[in-house]
């Protein structure tokens, strides 16, 4: 009460008065700072958003630093010479694909204007209505120039993404322990009965003779298209049909179970997935993978002696491999979608020399793949981007027959890869899982409604 | 003071709508601070948690398209659960989950909490160790059990070669699978339990053991007689929390170790509910499997709190 009475004559601001500014400036700045927050999801200004998992970034590595580097200099060069500024947001690529960051930017209606997208998801995303047709954005010739690589990102003849790479799958090989088992390149395996033999040979208590890939996914399901399509199997034929049930289906889900069952393939993935060390450590024989890891070699294992061949076929069938690589993609739905689709067909789709040479940078400087465009994959071969031999391989040996990765929504996803994890992993028998997925997919396909599946 | 006041309201006459202000009495004027200070707390809540799960729960009426369409399903999401296998099963492997790792959490936990409390030479660097895991990220903690964990190389099954037994795929194997997650979870988290068990086990009073030895109880004796009962509070959290933790918990490890394989052997609830979300777009049947695990949660929870009386002492009822 004293106090209270000394206050009376004190002149200035009261100590409540003082909280109560106090007060109304922090919840002032906790405001701000919450809204500021919110608007940091989407660009701001005239800028635009591009979303992708390589730049920018600070890693050691130095094929991922080649590959954000070409990224970085891309937007440098449309930001040089353009209004709307393009502005890179790097994903880790963990959480970029399977992962949460795109999904959730879309479904609050904050997506990114530009994104890079791969077939598996393409479906998805165009019948959700957020990407924009980029034919008008594209030199009409350079729709020639991709030729059947456009097959995938198309409908009713309209161009929804444009690839920057593709990506075919072999089996790599360590000549260290061929040699050990007292194999030669005579004994390079062209049958699957001939691959699980030689598989056998190299397989030790610490080294897997053999690796598929083991983990669910659609990553796994990428790799086994291949061994499905090589004797005539097709998971939706050219009319829609479901026609997984079939004899093509049970033989290459067998491959895989067997493989497996006799402890020739590992269930799990040798040194946590990472290739490059389990072929160093010694820990693995042959692995399907892909042409990305002749950049990974290069980097990290120069000196390592490995080989690579083709994908062995089934009696009576006939080579292919599946071509994976991602796309270029404008969200409709964003802040200028004509400006996004037009960075799009300025990036990867003119017929100029700047274009044709990004591409060819792309794929055979940052990366180690086979060019989409024809022109590019010509070019790249003249400068002598596929001059080191395993490239060489690819783009003459391996790629040549290869199919798309094919673009199933995830219902169609889901049942291959249950029956696949299924025969493979949990000993099931091959007959029903076939039945049972191909249920699954006509059950899915009776209500389908959007884009044609195949 | 009361002179004072008078004396003071004499000499400073106040305008006479201030003169009429009410004023709190002391006990309202408690109410208001501890309001305040409850509010930014209440508000997070409101905001994070409650409007979420309202939202969430709006949404399961809903066939969310992720791209901006919603479309009123009314319990169309819930009728498609009820016919989805995938969801039962990976209900079935989180039962199992449930009642496998809670109560192996539970021992594990209190035998541990049971041990520090003895007076150990280099006690604080082993509880330390204990406790370490738990801070880990969970990433990092998955990812280190996959390398300790793997088929050919891995430090489990090496050890198993030397000791002459044939190593085994821990993560590759579904009959084996759920069991290494449930193992490295009870790894993860049995230090943090263990704290809490330690702080329950320190309240215990000293004079119970020794008038208890006096009397010539054994440590078991002990343990049945005054540990036991006295841990009721502690034990009926570490139960609660651990439940609550195990149906709604584990997506990280799953995500890295097995990402819900082999054959879906590790797929749990949360993590099909996470794929269906966020890999395939489904936002309202996954909220709507969101709303029946906590349906399920809350019956666990009241369950619990029915079998232990909500850990309240027998002299409190």
């Amino acid at each position: 009460m004293l106090q209270h009475d000394n206050d009376v004559g004190r002149k200035g601001p009261s100590r409540r008065g003082l909280l109560t500014a106090a007060g109304v400036m922090a919840t002032a700045a906790g405001a701000s700072a919450l809204l500021s927050g919110c608007g940091a999801a989407r660009a701001s200004g005239n800028t635009l958003q591009f979303w992708n998992f390589y730049a920018p970034q600070q890693t050691p590595d130095p094929a991922v630093k080649r590959q954000a580097q070409w990224f970085i200099d891309l937007v440098d060069a449309w930001n040089a010479g353009h209004e709307t500024q393009i502005e890179l947001v790097y994903v880790p690529q963990s959480t970029y694909t399977n992962g949460f960051k795109l999904p959730s930017a879309f479904a609050a209606g904050s997506g990114p204007d530009i994104f890079l997208l791969s077939p598996g998801d393409f479906l998805r995303y165009y019948n959700g209505g957020v990407l924009t047709d980029l034919t008008p954005y594209v030199d009409r010739e350079v729709i020639d120039d991709y030729g059947d690589n456009l097959d995938s990102r198309t409908v009713d003849g309209k161009v929804y993404a444009l690839p920057m790479e593709v990506e075919p799958l072999a089996l790599y090989y360590s000549v260290d322990a061929w040699e050990a088992a007292g194999l030669s390149e005579g004994d390079i395996p062209t049958t699957w009965d001939q691959l699980l033999d030689v598989g056998d040979r190299l397989r030790t208590d610490t080294r897997a003779g053999l690796v598929f890939e083991t983990n669910p996914g659609y990553y796994q399901n990428f790799t086994w298209y291949p061994f499905l399509w090589q004797g005539g199997g097709e998971v939706l034929d050219r009319d829609g049909n479901v026609a997984f049930d079939s004899r093509a289906t049970r033989q290459a889900l067998q491959l895989w179970k067997d493989a497996v069952e006799h402890g020739i393939a590992p269930r799990t993935l040798p040194a946590a997935g990472d290739v490059i060390s389990a072929f160093r450590g010694g820990n693995v024989a042959i692995w399907q993978q892909g042409i990305w890891q002749v950049s990974s070699f290069r980097s990290y294992a120069p000196d390592f002696r490995y080989g690579v061949f083709k994908l062995p076929v089934p009696p009576g069938g006939e080579y292919t491999t599946a071509l994976g690589g991602w796309s270029f993609c404008a969200n409709s739905l964003g802040r200028n979608p004509e400006v996004a689709a037009e960075f799009c067909g300025w990036a990867l789709g003119r017929m100029t020399e700047e274009c044709i040479d990004r591409m060819v940078s792309w794929c055979t400087e940052a990366k180690s793949d086979v060019a989409p465009r024809l022109t590019a994959l010509e070019r790249g071969a003249a400068a002598g981007g596929y001059d080191f031999w395993a490239m060489k391989k690819f783009r003459d040996e391996i790629a040549p027959g290869g199919r798309a990765e094919p673009r199933y929504p995830p219902v169609v996803y889901k049942a291959i890869s249950d029956a696949i994890q299924g025969t493979m992993l949990a000993g099931r028998g091959v007959d029903s899982e076939a039945e049972r997925a191909a249920q699954s997919i006509e059950a899915y396909t009776r209500s389908y409604e959007g884009a044609s599946l195949v | 003071m009361t002179t004072s006041t008078t004396t003071r309201a004499v000499a400073v006459p106040r305008p006479a709508a201030k003169g009429r202000r009410r004023r709190l009495s002391r006990k309202h004027r408690e109410w208001v601070a501890a309001g305040l200070f409850l509010a930014p707390d209440a508000i997070g809540l409101l905001i994070f948690v409650a409007l979420p799960m309202v939202l969430s729960i709006l949404l399961s009426f809903y066939q969310v398209s992720g791209f901006g369409s919603y479309t009123w399903v009314g319990l169309g999401n819930y009728e498609r659960m009820m016919h989805d296998p995938l969801f039962w099963d990976s209900m079935r492997i989180t039962g199992i989950y449930v009642l496998v790792l809670v109560p192996v959490l539970f021992c594990v936990s209190l035998g541990l909490g049971l041990l520090i409390k003895q007076r150990l030479p280099g006690l604080a660097a082993y509880r330390t160790a204990l406790f370490l895991p738990y801070v880990i990220s969970l990433v990092v903690v998955g990812q280190l059990w996959k390398f300790m964990l793997d088929d050919q190389t891995g430090l489990v099954n090496r050890t198993l070669r030397a000791a002459g037994f044939e190593g085994r795929s821990w993560l590759g194997d579904p009959d084996l699978a759920l069991g290494s997650v449930i193992a490295v979870t009870v790894w993860v988290m049995m230090g943090y339990y263990m704290i809490i068990f330690l702080a329950g086990l320190q309240d215990i009073p000293k004079e119970y053991y020794e008038a208890a030895r006096i009397d010539g109880a054994g440590p078991w004796t002990s343990f049945r007689r005054i540990t036991w009962p006295l841990l009721r509070p502690t034990s009926f959290f570490v139960l609660l929390m651990s439940t609550v933790a195990a149906l709604t918990g584990g997506l990280d490890l799953v995500f890295v170790l097995t990402n819900g394989g082999p054959a879906n052997g590790t797929s749990l609830a949360i993590f099909y509910i996470y794929q269906q979300a966020f890999g395939f777009g489904e936002f309202g049947y996954a909220a709507a499997m969101g709303s029946f695990l906590v349906l399920i949660m809350v019956a666990f929870s009241a369950l619990i709190f029915a079998l232990t009386r909500g850990g309240r002492f027998d002299h409190d009822d």
